[in-house]
């Protein structure tokens, strides 16, 4: 098993559109790692690269220690699940598990046997004769990811693998991939620009936006700490709420808040990192984090409290979304249903609440919003 | 049920009015035509004309050397056409099919071009760029590449170069239809999983190019077969083409309509015959399938 490692790599197209930009990146053998990231941010065509459908501008690219940046794709020992399945519509499922080892010219009788143990694997063994138009979407991904792992790669690249299914689907695909991926022990590579597969799939995965790697992580590392305001955002729902530092104490700081009306409200945060007195900086408070009532709350001392009105309240079934104007600040909040009555808030529109959270969510970001 | 039935069966009624037009004029104008060809083809011929008599004595004669001569010679023609126009036609077709939209149109535009120009028009000036003193041989002699000039016209080579410029354009087009159509992602698939760009091309880019490779040779391979200007005009009176041998039986005296019509409609078997072979081989779908219950009883003994 071997590591991959991705050194300074850059990718221009045209002359000047930098797809990718001075990307480092070290993926551990056996890791199911993902690039996530809006369309455009680069991730498909570093996921091109690995796989040698593109030669980087500079830079290298490392399986172990061989250097595979200007191997050709038939030469590296790496397999792609494409977007569209691209399975080869004038052969069977058969022909289409087998194409790799008939290439490499195994005997009939073993492609015969390891074509069928690979369909075991994805479940499609009765659907051996099909042809891929006899399919359906759910099947054609379980059989290109069949004829991908059938050559045994170290690495499997999956782009976007199930953005043509529908939801149900995806998720169920989802557990699927994760149940190969423990069977089969590999690498994969996983590109997606939805961020609730790629926290729910990974073990790692690296935040992309404008042919960066903003953060590298595991899901609840990137979920909890994002360290870009792009982050914070781009996964998951959050607040983001502008501060400066007022104070330092051993075990937290003092953020003074701007509520956007010319008011001012104080709130604490447990230090992810050391600012300085003064420092402007952003924070960010995920909306299931904050508690809310209508009566003041009985506070500990390492809980923050904020007054609001309430705006608009959207019930969603398993949670109630309450929108809570603080001057003129909009807070989100995640009110979970863990019983059916008593639960009930009975708050009400234009209602006052409190909101309270603990300040070790108070998450602090060391950037300042662009107004 | 009844409903979709009748909705059905008005469908059904409205496609046959929309094709009656269509139908209409392959009957009188193909069909029945034709029927009369063969009619001819039993009956006597005399020295301007037919008598109402019937015999086989035009199918006797068709088996004569020379008939059969002439139509093996159409054949090799006809073959050679093809395989020229197919060899050169695919990466033509290949190479504006891969073409940005841009390219692409003004690359078919190009391909088109050469339509516009009357068909009998073109084969004229080749036959004064192939001529003993023609534009060919003065350039290669003032180049003094050459000092004879060469004896290209009014041999079978100028059939098959007058054929292939005629008849490209007809295996470009459906082969570009082919090519387009397919996926080039396919190609990325196949090298991911070991096919060097040889091999991409003879299991994926091939294969699935069938559709207009079939349709090219067929647009190609029977019109030069049943031609009869081009052999006509740059062709050798040593070879004579089938269709040559068509025209001076109905035209020249004595004529015999009979033979002319049985010579046409063997041909007509003939091509219909190669139809149906090809038509077969395109459908012969991978027929081999993996038998599963075979796999595991081969495990268990």
């Amino acid at each position: 098993m071997e590591d991959i490692k991705i050194k300074n790599v850059t990718k221009v197209f045209d002359g000047y559109f930098k797809a990718v930009n001075n990307v480092s990146l070290e993926i551990k053998a056996g890791e199911l790692f993902s690039f996530l990231g809006p369309s455009g941010c680069g991730k498909t065509t570093l996921l091109r690269m690995i796989a040698g459908f593109e030669v980087p501008t500079t830079g290298q690219i490392l399986i172990g220690n061989e250097d595979i940046t200007f191997l050709p794709p038939y030469h590296r020992p790496v397999n792609t699940v494409f977007q569209n399945y691209s399975l080869f519509p004038h052969m069977t499922v058969f022909d289409n598990v087998a194409f790799g080892l008939k290439i490499k010219k195994i005997p009939k009788d073993e492609i015969k046997d390891r074509v069928i143990e690979m369909l075991k694997i994805v479940k499609m063994e009765s659907e051996v004769n099909k042809f891929p138009n006899q399919l359906s979407g759910g099947q054609k991904q379980r059989i290109a990811i069949a004829r991908a792992l059938i050559n045994k790669p170290k690495v499997l690249l999956l782009d976007e693998p199930l953005a043509a299914l529908d939801l149900k689907l995806r998720q169920h695909m989802l557990i699927e991939l994760q149940n190969i991926h423990d069977v089969v022990g590999i690498t994969f590579i996983y590109v997606t620009h939805d961020q609730s597969e790629a926290i729910s799939i990974s073990d790692r995965l690296a935040v992309m936006n404008e042919g960066k790697i903003l953060q590298v992580g595991s899901p609840d590392e990137i979920y909890e700490k994002p360290k870009t305001i792009f982050a914070a955002n781009f996964i998951g729902d959050t607040n983001l709420i502008d501060a400066e530092v007022i104070a330092k104490y051993d075990d937290y700081i003092e953020l003074k808040c701007d509520s956007g009306d010319g008011n001012h409200f104080v709130i604490d945060s447990a230090v992810p990192f050391n600012p300085e007195i003064g420092q402007k900086l952003t924070i960010s408070l995920r909306p299931e984090k904050i508690a809310i009532s209508r009566t003041p709350p009985e506070m500990q001392d390492d809980f923050n409290l904020v007054e609001g009105i309430v705006e608009d309240i959207l019930y969603y079934g398993s949670h109630t979304h309450y929108i809570v104007r603080v001057g003129n600040l909009r807070i989100r909040v995640f009110d979970q249903h863990k019983r059916v009555y008593v639960d009930k808030t009975g708050i009400d529109w234009e209602e006052k609440v409190f909101l309270y959270w603990h300040d070790e969510d108070t998450h602090l970001i060391n950037e300042v919003r662009e107004s | 049920m009844d409903n979709t039935k009748i909705v059905l069966q008005q469908k059904n009624k409205l496609s046959w009015i929309l094709a009656f037009p269509a139908l209409f004029w392959l009957l009188f104008f193909f069909f029945i035509p034709y029927l009369i060809v063969l009619i001819y083809s039993f009956l006597t011929p005399t020295i301007y004309d037919i008598k109402f008599e019937f015999t086989l004595q035009a199918y006797r004669e068709i088996f004569e050397w020379r008939y059969i001569k002439s139509f093996l010679i159409s054949l090799r023609l006809a073959t050679i056409t093809t395989v020229l126009c197919l060899l050169l036609g695919y990466p033509v077709a290949y190479f504006i099919a891969r073409s940005s939209d841009k390219l692409k149109n003004a690359l078919l535009f190009l391909i088109i071009i050469p339509f516009w120009t009357n068909f009998i028009i073109r084969i004229f000036s080749w036959r004064i760029f192939l001529a003993p003193e023609g534009t060919l041989n003065n350039i290669l002699i003032s180049l003094g590449i050459i000092s004879e000039p060469l004896m290209i016209l009014r041999t079978d080579l100028a059939v098959i170069l007058v054929m292939v410029y005629v008849y490209l354009p007809y295996m470009i087009l459906p082969l570009y239809a082919g090519i387009e159509k397919i996926d080039f992602t396919l190609i990325n698939a196949a090298m991911d999983l070991g096919a060097n760009r040889w091999k991409s091309f003879l299991k994926v880019t091939l294969p699935l190019s069938k559709e207009g490779i079939y349709a090219g040779i067929i647009l190609v391979f029977i019109p030069s077969l049943g031609m009869y200007v081009v052999p006509h005009l740059v062709g050798s009176q040593e070879s004579l083409y089938i269709g040559q041998i068509i025209a001076y039986k109905i035209k020249d005296i004595p004529r015999n309509w009979p033979l002319a019509s049985a010579l046409s409609f063997v041909m007509l078997l003939f091509v219909t015959i190669l139809m149906v072979i090809i038509y077969k081989f395109h459908n012969r779908a991978s027929k081999i399938k993996v038998d599963l219950n075979e796999n595991i009883q081969k495990k268990e003994f």
